[in-house]
């Protein structure tokens, strides 16, 4: 496997910007539920695998994880079963969706990549949690119910506002 | 709102313990170990044991106890309601009640459930804590390549992808400037982003979130051209002006994490586990 130029930095400066959607607090969004916070620092990794492909997705997803394993926002994030192998897969569905359903129309696709790269994050991150027994099932329902739904929201529209306004200034057009 | 002054990101106390001195590769692969051990810890003895050593690494690198543990300070909250949900919700068939009140009831599996859990949570965040502590982030990064050197035969890039952490790394700050001057200009022109409810708050993440991805780009478009024009091309051949080396200093700590190692996993075969 051979990585370009290209891929590096914006891998590289997607991960900057989930990092300090975390350190900032920016990418929290108080909604009131014991667990804290909605999270919408997976939406650069959710972009990474949209722009630049799985590749980039992957390694973006791999920085976020071990961001929020070394800076843990919920204690179950102490485990990287559950912070950081979770989020590979973020990136990776949101190619995938976004790449199958491009022909039919570029806007829905990336609405499609958004809701679905988030709702992998949601999934996987309480299913591993419940798994691994930091969270009793009732309780992860609730949490996945209460902010996986916002979050998906959020990161559907995101998501297509920004790849617009990226791809416009992009020098190369995919 | 200043947004970017609290940003300690991997704060490093620098030292000249010999747990500084240690190789970061050293340092690298004993945090593994006992993160891989902990993953397996499910007896109050076993964390007994694992308490003991991580002491003596806190002492022994010469960090102030209450610096190791100020980062829990925020995660406390969350950790006091994980441990109540586990003590009401969790619990087997056999288990012994110890009280109920309303519709909750504790159970002893739930509580040693809740107990097993909060302790490794303390003990991972400590030990990745520690880390981070007496490594600084260059001397990780290089430690990091060179472990994921071998990798490079089975076709892992693993210089590109080091490289992309350190761009990582070195843009949070960059782009946190670039945060800080979108903030105060849509402030300027009176967007109040302390007020709303939940809906207008998060209204108000959409012109931030535009520049901020879109200066963003620009940046990685410069930087592509710049390092494309260097030609820069990733691991082959190149040098490092600082090479690691391992020392006696790196035996010992090897000999010592072995027979740590040894220990616990006789622990954790011999003590009956609670959970």
């Amino acid at each position: 496997m051979n990585l370009s130029v290209r891929k590096i930095v914006i891998s590289g400066i997607l991960g900057a910007i989930s990092i300090l959607l975390g350190v900032t607090r920016l990418g929290f969004i108080p909604v009131p539920t014991p667990a804290g916070h909605a999270t919408i620092m997976h939406i650069p990794v959710i972009l990474g695998g949209i722009l630049e492909g799985p590749v980039v997705g992957l390694i973006t997803g791999v920085i976020f994880g071990l961001f929020s394993f070394l800076q843990p926002g919920a204690p179950f994030f102490a485990d990287p079963l559950v912070s950081v192998l979770p989020r590979l897969f973020i990136g990776v569905v949101a190619f995938l969706v976004y790449y199958s359903t491009k022909r039919i129309n570029k806007a829905l696709a990336c609405i499609l990549a958004g809701a679905l790269g988030s709702i992998t994050n949601t999934v996987l991150v309480l299913g591993m949690a419940t798994w691994r027994g930091y969270l009793p099932p009732e309780v992860s329902i609730s949490i996945g119910v209460l902010h996986g739904v916002p979050e998906l929201v959020i990161a559907a529209i995101l998501t297509v506002i920004l790849v617009k306004g990226i791809q416009r200034i992009r020098t190369t057009e995919d | 709102m200043e947004l970017t002054k609290n940003i300690t990101l991997g704060i490093y106390l620098p030292g000249e313990t010999s747990i500084h001195r240690l190789d970061p590769r050293t340092k690298i692969i004993a945090t593994t170990l006992l993160i891989i051990l902990l993953l397996f810890i499910r007896s109050y003895e076993a964390y007994g044991v694992f308490f003991i050593f991580t002491a003596a690494i806190i002492y022994f690198a010469g960090i102030p106890p209450r610096f190791a543990l100020c980062g829990l300070k925020p995660m406390l909250p969350v950790l006091i309601l994980m441990w109540v949900f586990q003590l009401f919700l969790y619990s087997t068939p056999d288990a012994e009640v110890l009280f109920s009140w309303f519709i909750f009831t504790a159970t002893d599996t739930g509580l040693h459930m809740g107990n097993m859990i909060t302790l490794r949570v303390l003990f991972l965040f400590t030990v990745t804590t520690m880390l981070t502590l007496t490594t600084s982030i260059v001397s990780l990064t290089d430690g990091l390549e060179s472990l994921l050197n071998p990798l490079r035969k089975i076709g892992l890039p693993s210089q590109e992808l080091v490289m992309t952490m350190v761009i990582a790394l070195r843009f949070v700050l960059i782009l946190a400037e670039e945060l800080d001057k979108i903030v105060k200009a849509q402030m300027a022109r009176g967007v109040a982003f302390d007020r709303g409810n939940f809906i207008q708050k998060t209204r108000k993440i959409f012109p931030v979130f535009l520049p901020l991805f879109i200066n963003a780009f620009k940046r990685a478009e410069e930087l592509i051209v710049a390092m494309e024009a260097r030609s820069y091309s990733g691991g082959k051949g190149r040098t490092k002006m600082k090479t690691l080396h391992m020392g006696r200093v790196d035996l010992a700590a090897g000999g010592i994490m072995i027979l740590y190692a040894a220990l616990m996993v006789f622990i954790l075969f011999s003590v009956s586990p609670r959970i």
